[in-house]
């Protein structure tokens, strides 16, 4: 599998509900050793419908000027939400929540 | 006492570097029509382009990349691509107009056709590139491009009413006999000559060429604040020249031997001579600079090893490609389209394609995760937004001002 | 740096890759995620760099045609793109560094082709210029 294979992706609800695209894949440094580090092993997928502003990483950092993009993307991207890997299932070219009401994504220190 | 010599020759090289043939003909055209009363978009176009080459100087120094590396890892390849080519597109434009500026030049020294030297420019553009040394190069045009203080000279020697030309470019009015959208289609036209993007493009990648780190920044800072609004005063002598001279006897701008005209009327051969030898400087110099931009650009949107650092057969795709752009450079020019008119329509979609690259920068500028300690301040970052609102009215205000007014006809 | 938290689009993808000399190898075109046999998370196994890669990222017909022709054009690597293990890895940030030359690494065929039957038949093609 290819991150490409991710990116983009439908997003439904246990009902079938349109819920976005995957517009990230969070990763977490505590996979197998390969080399030097910890694998980056996906922890959860970064869901919302608007792939160009939330690629500005606004709605991943806590504080992060100037306010008036900051404040801009903010109303882009609100309805985005994540989706931990845990919850969900990949059919063919979709990704099936196991859960209708996704949180918000959490911020990265 | 070297590095006073250094910062010196740092700002020097930033003033003849700021000119090039947009700024020629931007400023001397408006001045021949609206007198000093667009003074202002001078101003803020100084203050804009010292304000974008901070940042992207600055993001370059820490992270050691150029601006079309970050704008693909922040707008994604798609996206991305979609600026690369509108932004190269502009470069490129500019290439031909300024290629076309050193055959026009040379053809003012000579009074042989342009066209005759067209060929010759462009092998030698490509040819400094691939021999001379990256600061090198980029000193000795910057500092022969200083021969176009000749203006300011020429300025001061037709001993103008200098209160009446402060109080022209402080009460900014529109002329009678002209349209508030013609007036404005030209403020536009100015402020694409102050700000074009290519000069971030080289600004930045040319900050990684010479290898500089967080320790450069204070000199970087420098030649920027600096040099680049002694050029804007440079562009306003340009303009205030064609307002004494040509304004009052009703004569228009559509060839370099205009802009010269009040040069030569105030010096005479001697002024001729020096200003020639700028145009050359600044055009050639300005050459030089696009036809890199094309190459950094795209090998930087797609991660080719690129610069002038190494033997060109280590960067061999880079080295391609802008051998590719100065050949098809030359070959739009040799179409016989008019090099002013290619100039005049480089600036206008210059103006489109600003907030392209300078969205992209201004957010990088201020993510931890790259700069660490060096993210814009405040001041920055208030100005930085007032900048980012104006360049994107700018940009979709240009095309719709070039169609109502044909082009400032 | 474990526990670390990056997001692949946001941090990894589209990066800039550096070998052992600092001369670029590619940008991080893609990655490739490993899938456990025993149902735990994918993680990501190896940078993939190239056309090849870049091609399904930019989809549509732009996309098929880059993937068609670096494929018709490739003497070696075949459908595959360039690939760059993640134990190679020595740094990740604004860029990311790998324990490699680029001839080691191999992914860069497109470049010695640029080099061999244009670039280096041009007097001059190896002097560095400083």
């Amino acid at each position: 599998m290819r991150g490409a294979d991710l990116l983009g992706l439908p997003v439904v609800g246990p009902g079938g509900e349109d819920l976005g695209r995957v517009l990230d894949v969070r990763l977490v440094q505590d996979g197998p050793i390969l080399g030097a580090f910890a694998a980056l092993r996906i922890e959860g997928l970064v869901v919302g419908r608007r792939a160009l502003a939330a690629r500005l990483g606004y709605d991943r950092y806590d504080a992060q000027g100037p306010w008036l993009v900051a404040a801009g993307v903010a109303r882009l991207t609100r309805g985005t939400r994540y989706l931990p890997w845990a919850d969900l299932q990949l059919t063919d070219g979709e990704v099936r929540s196991q859960v209708a009401d996704l949180g918000p994504v959490p911020k990265i220190a | 006492m070297k590095v006073v010599l250094k910062v010196f020759l740092g700002i020097l090289t930033a003033i003849g570097g700021f000119v090039d043939i947009g700024d020629l003909v931007a400023n001397a055209v408006v001045g021949a029509r609206f007198g000093l009363s667009l003074a202002w978009v001078v101003v803020i176009g100084v203050v804009g382009i010292c304000l974008f080459a901070d940042m992207s100087g600055r993001v370059a120094a820490v992270t050691g990349r150029g601006t079309f590396d970050l704008v693909r890892e922040r707008l994604g390849p798609r996206a991305g691509l979609a600026n690369l080519v509108a932004s190269t597109f502009v470069t490129f434009l500019t290439l031909a107009a300024e290629v076309g500026g050193v055959a026009l030049a040379l053809e003012l020294a000579t009074s042989v056709s342009y066209l005759l030297f067209v060929p010759l420019v462009a092998f030698l553009v490509w040819f400094v590139i691939w021999r001379m040394p990256f600061e090198k190069m980029e000193q000795a045009f910057g500092l022969a491009g200083l021969a176009l203080l000749a203006f300011a000279v020429a300025l001061w020697q037709l001993g103008p009413d200098w209160s009446e030309l402060l109080r022209q470019a402080t009460h900014p009015s529109v002329p009678d006999g002209e349209g508030h959208p013609t007036y404005l289609f030209y403020a536009v036209s100015l402020f694409g000559a102050a700000m074009t993007p290519y000069e971030v493009f080289f600004f930045s990648s040319g900050a990684v060429e010479e290898g500089w780190s967080r320790k450069d920044l204070r000199t970087e800072r420098l030649n920027v604040y600096l040099g680049f609004p002694l050029g804007g005063l440079l562009s306003l002598a340009i303009a205030a020249c064609a307002t004494l001279v040509l304004l009052p006897q009703g004569i228009g701008v559509d060839h370099l031997d205009q802009v010269a005209l009040p040069v030569v009327l105030s010096l005479g051969k001697v002024g001729l001579a020096f200003l020639i030898v700028g145009f050359v400087a600044a055009t050639f110099g300005a050459a030089l600079e696009t036809a890199l931009s094309t190459g950094y650009s795209l090998s930087q949107y797609l991660g080719w090893q690129w610069g002038k650092r190494t033997a060109p057969r280590e960067a061999a795709r880079f080295h391609a490609v802008v051998l590719i752009s100065v050949v098809l450079g030359a070959m739009l020019i040799l179409t016989t389209l008019d090099p002013v008119k290619v100039t005049e329509y480089s600036l206008v979609f210059s103006a489109v394609a600003l907030p392209l690259t300078y969205l992209p920068i201004l957010v990088v500028a201020n993510d931890p995760d790259y700069m660490g300690e060096s993210v814009n301040g405040r001041v920055v970052n208030a100005l930085a937004s007032v900048y980012l609102v104006l360049l994107t009215v700018v940009a979709f205000a240009a095309i719709p001002l070039m169609i109502a007014t044909k082009a400032g006809q | 740096m474990t526990g670390r938290v990056r997001d692949l689009a946001l941090h990894l993808l589209d990066r800039q890759v550096v070998d052992t000399d600092g001369a670029a190898v590619g940008n991080v075109d893609d990655v490739e995620l490993h899938v456990p046999e025993d149902g735990s998370p994918p993680y990501v196994i190896a940078l993939l760099t190239g056309p090849q890669a870049l091609g399904p990222r930019l989809g549509g017909r732009l996309g098929s045609w880059l993937v068609f022709w670096s494929h018709a054009l490739s003497r070696h690597s075949g459908a595959d793109p360039g690939r760059i293990g993640m134990e190679l890895l020595t740094d990740l940030g604004a860029q990311v560094t790998v324990a490699r030359s680029r001839v080691e690494l191999g992914v860069h065929e497109n470049e010695d082709r640029a080099r061999t039957y244009f670039v280096e038949r041009i007097p001059g093609a190896r002097d560095a210029r400083r």
